[in-house]
């Protein structure tokens, strides 16, 4: 049996700092021009009151909408749009009072074409391409820390974060994503290296650099990470490299999301597919496969499922949320055996395990490597799980997401959940900005 | 699958596990009237931890074996048993249990026992450890490290002490099965010591200084008398090194991010 958090791990690993998490299914890697492209025949994206997302919706339900085209605007900011993951019918578009949007779903139909954004100046000119970005919904591609939400129309980030690996147990490479399309990745690298004067870090495994490193501006770092997770995670490559503050926030994106943009900038077409990998120990076999955002989950799981309860999560097995669509930003789908949950634990066992929380940290060399060895990992869980605001931000607190502490979760059975807590004190300390 | 294996229970059982060694070689030196010790702490110890569970809704844990042993192990001997339930007691009602359990308590509770016993009955005469039961600290910290229970930074910290120290010509023949059990059962149990990688450099280093420096110029003091007041006072300074390295950390972010 595999025993992850073991120091001779980390020892034969040289300095690098992580663990392995053994994940069951996780694809075999393949030639990308083998790569399955399967198009769901529904998307959705839902969103709940909390995320009280207004929203002005520019189509209605029953319209038929190209791949690509505007689907509606955010009320708080009108220059952002979100567009269509593929051509089809809008089947459902479900909003609550004050506009805030429940759910919209579109049926698939290839019919409705494809729609053509104008490119313009945008490769050359910062603000066109804010507005180019913003017009195709590629905006909500990148993700701003401190807080983690989407960048504002007119944030200028203080650097640039462009992961081109990713270490969740069972992820797809993001190369494999990009393979074919070097020339729109550099374009897209390029482009947004526009939009900020600070540094664009790529991050990259060690090997052929993704990007031919004397063509570029002198501020594109191309940096090698080692393949282990958390160190592909962007929370922890900002951590160490630039860390975020309020005020100089950090932007991270995928490298599939740059090339995205490159292509969109080339041809003016929003790219259609984003390379999803499905694992998880109730398929059968994991497998990639190209599929649109907001995809159906049930369709992308078709055929590979083992009869039995199942659980689908949208996201690896350690951050991932049980869905059924596709979650934007997500490139993981992961089916877990759904395990009968014991009816009715003893009063006294329950009231035992209720009664002490938070559960208390004990600091073992698995928690220290749960959070890739550049935090002093102790002192910020233990901050973390007092609710201390004023150390967790010295520690740097503010360059991570909930998702950057989901090993450490899983590694020290944390109750409750360390990346729970983040979130809420990233709001509490959020809200104590604005005010 | 979905979670990982080290919880409070995982890393007590663990150490468990690292300190079997010493816990076997005592044994087979100190044969029944060991076991009996042992067995005497077990109980004093489950029984606060059967009252706190009552009381306080606190689950029990199986640290308590860890305090237990470590008790049986160094415990001053011909103690009456008032004085032994009465420190015992002592050490893990307040070191522990009312701090919340083993995770949330500041020093071990074995230590602070032991501490009491020091000097609340002077005259009580300490064990003398059998030569093998500090050979058998070795094995015990390797296996501490190679799972991850035991900082590298405290034991190497430590012997990095000693070795300076006996190249200057100090002589630690007579006590070294006390410092090294001390070392691998009290000073390297993780929730006592400090938590970043500098301070456990130098929570060895303490140790080892201290140990050092009793050795030398206090007289008359046992093996295990020296090595459990050095452990005693490292413990205590173990939140100061956390500061001390994150101050250090963060200074060091200051000048490189600004």
């Amino acid at each position: 049996m595999q025993v992850p958090g073991v120091w001779t791990q980390a020892w034969a690993r040289g300095l690098s700092r992580g663990l392995d998490v053994p994940v069951a299914n996780a694809p075999a890697p393949v030639e990308p021009a083998e790569i399955e492209t399967r198009i769901s025949e529904e998307a959705a994206l839902l969103a709940s009151a909390e995320d009280d997302l207004r929203i002005e919706p520019l189509v209605a339900r029953g319209d038929s909408v190209a791949q690509g085209a505007p689907l509606f605007r955010f009320r708080r900011h009108p220059e952002v749009a979100i567009t269509a993951p593929m051509a089809g019918m809008v089947a459902h578009l479900d909003l609550d009072l004050g506009h805030r949007l429940r759910r919209i779903a579109l049926f698939h139909d290839d019919g409705a074409g494809r729609y053509r954004h104008d490119p313009g100046a945008a490769a050359q000119e910062p603000a066109a391409l804010r507005r180019l970005l913003q017009d195709s919904g590629l905006w909500q591609a990148f993700r701003s820390r401190p807080f983690g939400r989407f960048p504002l129309p007119a944030e200028v980030p203080a650097a640039l974060c462009v992961m081109v690996l990713d270490t969740r147990p069972g992820a797809a490479d993001p190369r494999l994503a990009i393979a074919g399309g070097e020339r729109a990745f550099e374009i897209g690298v390029r482009a947004i290296s526009q939009l900020t004067e600070g540094p664009v870090l790529i991050c990259q495994e060690a090997g052929a650099e993704v990007i031919a490193r004397n063509i570029l501006p002198r501020r594109v770092k191309i940096l090698t990470v080692p393949r282990i997770h958390p160190q592909g995670l962007a929370g922890v490559q900002v951590h160490r490299h630039f860390p975020a503050r309020p005020g100089a926030p950090v932007w991270d994106i995928g490298a599939e999301d740059v090339l995205a943009i490159g292509e969109l900038l080339e041809t003016g077409y929003l790219r259609q597919t984003r390379l999803v990998s499905v694992s998880g120990d109730a398929l059968r076999e994991g497998r990639l496969i190209r599929t649109q955002p907001w995809a159906d989950l049930r369709g992308l799981c078709r055929g590979l499922l083992r009869p039995g309860p199942s659980a689908i999560l949208s996201g690896s097995l350690l951050e991932g949320q049980e869905a059924r669509w596709l979650r934007p930003g997500d490139r993981q789908v992961t089916a877990r055996v759904r395990r009968e949950r014991k009816e009715g634990a003893h009063w006294f066992r329950s009231a035992l395990s209720r009664a002490s929380r938070p559960l208390p940290l004990i600091p073992t060399a698995a928690a220290d490597q749960a959070l890739g060895g550049g935090v002093a990992a102790m002192p910020l869980l233990r901050a973390l799980s007092s609710g201390d605001a004023e150390t967790a931000i010295r520690l740097g607190v503010l360059s991570l997401l909930p998702e950057d502490l989901a090993l450490a979760d899983y590694v020290t059975c944390a109750q409750p959940a360390l990346s729970a807590l983040l979130a809420g004190l990233l709001e509490r300390i959020e809200q104590e900005e604005v005010a | 699958m979905s979670r990982g294996i080290w919880d409070r229970e995982t890393v007590a059982l663990v150490l468990l596990g690292a300190i079997f060694p010493i816990a076997v070689t005592w044994l087979s030196v100190a044969g029944a009237e060991g076991l009996w010790r042992l067995v005497f702490f077990l109980v004093v110890a489950g029984i606060w931890h059967l009252v706190w569970m009552l009381a306080r809704a606190q689950p029990p844990s199986f640290a308590g074996v860890l305090t237990a042993l470590a008790l049986a192990l160094l415990a001053p001997q011909e103690l009456g048993l008032p004085a032994l339930v009465l420190s015992t007691s002592f050490g893990v009602v307040m070191a522990e249990l009312a701090f919340g359990g083993w995770g949330r308590n500041v020093l071990n509770p074995a230590v602070v026992t032991l501490a009491f016993m020091g000097f609340g009955y002077p005259a009580a005469p300490w064990p003398e450890l059998a030569v093998q039961i500090g050979w058998a600290a070795l094995p015990a910290a390797l296996i501490g490290m190679v799972f991850g229970v035991m900082a590298p930074g405290i034991l190497l910290g430590a012997a990095l002490a000693f070795g300076v120290a006996w190249l200057a010509g100090v002589d630690f023949t007579a006590s070294y099965a006390a410092i090294a059990v001390v070392l691998v059962v009290l000073v390297a149990e993780p929730v006592a010591s400090a938590a970043t990688a500098p301070g456990r450099w130098l929570n060895g280093l303490l140790y080892g200084g201290l140990v050092t420096l009793f050795v030398v110029a206090w007289e008359g003091a046992a093996p295990v008398q020296l090595a459990v007041s050095a452990a005693l006072f490292t413990s205590l300074a173990a939140p100061l090194f956390d500061e001390i390295a994150i101050g250090l950390w963060v200074l060091k972010r200051k000048k490189r991010h600004g």
